[in-house]
């Protein structure tokens, strides 16, 4: 790599060390940048999560009253969704993508830089509604109406159009980004990449991206006609004074949950394609059933297209359409099923190295997997009537989107992090903080299982005494949700021990002698990412070449 | 040290797990002791699922926890590969046809059971008795064949079949006794449709499932099956507790039991409490001002409801207009 040269063309303000990340158009600055911005978001939304349970940990509660308690779980849920999985998905694929095809950047570098700065943008308005008049929306992150609707006893205050307005923009954002993914795996994969020779988490980002362009505009024409609703003086969803008069509130439920839950798909296919990624180099083998994992990401996206409405069972749709929508919400089951068993077989015989992106990876597993099967008891929509909107839904979804995606996202960020930054996080430290969030995780979301069976109905903010078994499951909750955080401040410790204090290690191109691409370039990679791109004849150039290499010296 | 720590995590598991297992008695693992035909038949679900899922949890996580454990680098290189396995193609169907019978099997379970849970039985002795359900910000308004109303408990008969009728004048609310079978949501502009029919006397409560509001968490409802309470509740009782239950079920959530203010002004010596017309248009219509807003919690309320409330207030909350004018 070439010393980057200070005089060689006119840049001026733009080479400043700030200013440089302001303007930058390069896919991997812009990645971190994103990375960054939805750890940040992490933070916040977490910090929100502990204050609910501090709220929670015994009854009759005193932390924070009834309204603000509904602005916590309903930033909560929105910045984990909006600010937190799905944009640190776009700085996984921003970073990643274009190295593992042996590209020089995205297709659309400027369109990527914009998406990236309408992400911070609607997190800066979403964060900045707390301010507003009647304080942030309390709606919960569905803002079913008419609870989300102007009347001075739903939600009169400008937190709703605020809320509105970030997904708008965030929306925007995903959709721009989504079609800069689809351009960029369509077009610009280097010679001798095949779609079968295109690694797994590329699969996975190409589903996403579509995902995204086929979900965003439902949610985006729900929340415009919520607005109109609002502000216009439409009665899209509020119905009339005579029933089956005026607007329809389960039109938003469709419309919302037809976003909602691809939207889930949209934050898990891309975990699924760094556990994809990750359990192979791990376990010093290939990918069991390469295909397999590939085409069941796809008809995963297809049919997570078709069902919706278990979100929906207790609106009383009638026995045929909660029929059909069970049918299909197990069906999924089996794609998702088939990646489990393959990544299984993946790890039969293999050289297992515990380093914590596969220590990760295997909680991702065994967490993911519960999650899973609880879904099952959800799909059966009789069973769902007596789960639905319980403690045991919460369990449920956080088994996924916690022990499932950010299980994933940590895996995801020890092992690329030296390619990010060209310096290894302390190993040891990264075990702590493996052990504290699994422990803490358990403890917190286990015990909700129960609460749900018991009877506990989830976004309220305090609870009688209801015995012993409720104070206690809730007692549990709450001290592993600190537990949690500690784990993410051992987190935070270990990037300002590594960065700040110069402790990491530096870094080879390939310290975990992976299989893919992006670990052909330098740690960090130069801007122009390769000086030249090995020959693809497989799905794992990486491994190809060490074998030639290897073969190369044993002659 | 590594061996210590999952030594330690997996007694932290057990531990949890026969903590679990010591509470599935009474009300752990499995769902509220239901007391419905309904809600049993859906607990019986319940139980075929767990024997399938449990299944497949174990074998899942005995595989993972079996290959980590076995196949664990014990000292061995990074260099050192494992056979490179690129797939099996008998092994993938195997493992993509077996969960398809497995949910097959309880889709099958599923809707073999769902008569029993949908649909109430034909009656052989007695008709349902069919009740009105109103979900209100922050309460539940039953309203009984012969126009009697109760706020928040229902009274019923035991062994009859109860039709419920949910509906909501203002935001969603979600219907829900634990025991006596799942949610239904009560959705405005839009009637929906449960049953139920308690086995045995007795108070089964529950609660609003669905995020309503401010007061969405004191949004409770009890149900109260008892041929003889039944019957005196919507004979005579009615008439005399209203305006009580009003009181206590619909304003003191905000207003404080004795109406001196709480997450709402204090209105103990407010009187428009003893004013019928001027209390008629709050609760109508609401009251929409500057330092907050009060929802129309009567607005399906009939005249007679609401000159009960004024009775009780009158003798139980208003304190007389304080000395030296009007509020």
């Amino acid at each position: 790599m070439a010393p980057r040269s200070k005089a060689a063309y006119p840049v001026g303000w733009k080479n400043g060390r700030v200013a440089s990340w302001l303007v930058t158009v390069d896919h991997k600055r812009i990645g971190i940048l994103y990375i960054g911005t939805s750890i940040f978001f992490f933070a916040l939304a977490g910090l929100l999560a502990i204050i609910m349970r501090a709220q929670l940990a015994a009854p009759n509660g005193h932390v924070v009253g009834p309204n603000t308690y509904n602005e916590l779980l309903t930033m909560h849920g929105t910045t984990m969704v909006f600010l937190v999985v799905v944009p640190i998905m776009a700085g996984f694929g921003n970073f990643l993508v274009p190295l593992m095809i042996g590209a020089r950047d995205m297709a659309f570098p400027r369109l990527n830089a914009l998406s990236y700065w309408l992400f911070a943008l609607g997190g800066i308005v979403l964060w900045l509604s707390w301010f507003s008049k009647g304080g942030a929306a309390h709606a919960g992150w569905w803002s079913y109406p008419t609870l989300s609707e102007a009347m001075p006893w739903a939600s009169p205050g400008h937190g709703q159009d605020y809320w509105i307005l970030a997904i708008h923009i965030l929306t925007l954002s995903s959709i721009l980004g989504a079609i800069n993914f689809i351009v960029t795996i369509h077009n610009m994969r280097t010679p001798g990449m095949t779609w079968m020779r295109m690694p797994l988490f590329v699969w996975a980002m190409e589903t996403y991206a579509i995902l995204l362009l086929l979900a965003m505009p439902a949610i985006s024409a729900a929340v415009t006609l919520l607005l109109l609703d609002r502000q216009g003086f439409t009665h899209f969803f509020i119905p009339g004074d005579v029933p089956g008069d005026g607007g329809s509130l389960v039109l938003y439920q469709h419309m919302f949950w037809f976003f909602g839950h691809p939207e889930v798909y949209i934050m898990v296919l891309p975990a699924f394609g760094m556990i994809s990624e990750i359990i192979p180099v791990f376990s010093r083998k290939p990918i069991f059933g390469y295909k397999a994992v590939a085409i069941s990401t796809l008809a995963i996206a297809f049919f997570s297209m078709l069902v919706w409405a278990h979100h929906m069972f207790t609106a009383g749709l009638g026995i045929g359409l909660d029929g059909f929508f069970m049918i299909s919400s197990m069906v999924i089951a089996v794609p998702t099923g088939i990646k489990i068993f393959n990544w299984l077989a993946t790890t039969w015989r293999g050289n297992i190295q515990f380093d914590s992106p596969m220590l990760f990876s295997i909680g991702f597993i065994a967490l993911f997997t519960f999650g899973g099967l609880t879904g099952i008891f959800l799909a059966a929509f009789p069973v769902d009537w007596q789960l639905n909107d319980s403690y045991y839904i919460v369990a449920h979804f956080h088994y996924v989107a916690f022990g499932g995606i950010v299980f994933a996202l940590f895996a995801g960020l020890y092992y690329w992090w030296p390619k990010m930054f060209g310096r290894m996080l302390d190993e040891r430290l990264a075990k702590w903080n493996f052990w504290l969030m699994f422990i803490g995780f358990n403890m917190t979301f286990l015990p909700m299982h129960m609460l749900g069976l018991l009877g506990m109905v989830r976004r309220i903010y305090t609870y009688p005494d209801h015995g012993a078994l409720w104070t206690t499951y809730n007692g549990i909750s709450s001290a592993g949700s600190v537990l949690t955080a500690i784990s993410v401040a051992v987190f935070v410790w270990n990037i300002f021990r590594t960065h700040l204090l110069r402790k990491g290690a530096r870094v080879g191109n390939d310290p975990w002698l992976a299989d893919t691409l992006e670990w052909y370039a330098t740690s960090p990679p130069p801007p122009h990412n390769f000086d030249s791109v090995p020959a693809i004849t497989s799905a794992r150039p990486l491994a190809d070449l060490r074998r030639t290499l290897e073969e190369r010296n044993a002659l | 040290m590594r061996r210590k720590l999952s030594i330690f995590v997996l007694a932290v598991l057990a531990a949890l797990a026969t903590a679990g297992v010591a509470t599935a008695t009474n009300g752990g693992l499995t769902p509220v002791q239901p007391a419905s035909p309904n809600a049993h038949h859906t607990v019986t679900a319940y139980w075929v699922i767990v024997g399938f899922t449990a299944f497949i949890f174990f074998l899942v996580e005995g595989l993972l926890i079996a290959f980590i454990w076995k196949y664990r680098s014990r000292g061995r290189a990074r260099t050192v590969e494992g056979p490179q396995v690129h797939g099996q193609t008998r092994l993938e169907i195997i493992w993509t046809v077996i969960p398809v019978i497995i949910l097959a099997v309880i889709a099958a379970v599923v809707f073999a059971l769902l008569p029993n849970i949908a649909d109430a039985p034909a009656s052989s002795s007695s008709t349902p008795i069919t009740i009105n359900v109103e979900g209100h910000q922050f309460y539940w308004q039953f309203e009984y064949p012969n126009g009697a109303r109760s706020i928040n408990t229902l009274y019923v008969p035991t062994g009859r079949v109860v039709d419920l009728e949910v509906t909501a004048p203002d935001v969603i609310h979600s219907w829900w006794i634990p025991a006596l079978g799942g949610k239904i949501q009560a959705i405005p502009g839009r009637v929906n449709h449960t049953w139920f029919m308690a086995e045995r006397d007795g108070t089964y409560p529950g609660q609003c499932a669905e995020l309503c509001g401010v007061y969405h968490a004191a949004m409770t409802a009890s149900v109260v099956a008892s041929q003889a309470k039944y019957d005196a509740y919507v004979g005579s009782e009615a008439a005399l507790t209203l305006g009580e239950q009003e009181w206590t079920g619909v304003c003191a959530t905000c207003h404080g039991n004795l109406g001196k203010g709480g997450y709402g002004p204090d209105i103990s010596s407010n009187s428009v409490l003893v004013q019928p017309a001027a209390l008629t248009q709050i609760l109508r219509h609401g009251v929409y001002g500057t330092a907050g807003a009060m929802p129309p919690v009567g607005d399906t309320w009939t005249k007679a409801q609401i000159n009960a409330l004024v009775v009780y207030m009158k003798r139980h909350i208003y304190t007389g207009a304080p000395v030296g004018g009007t509020p």
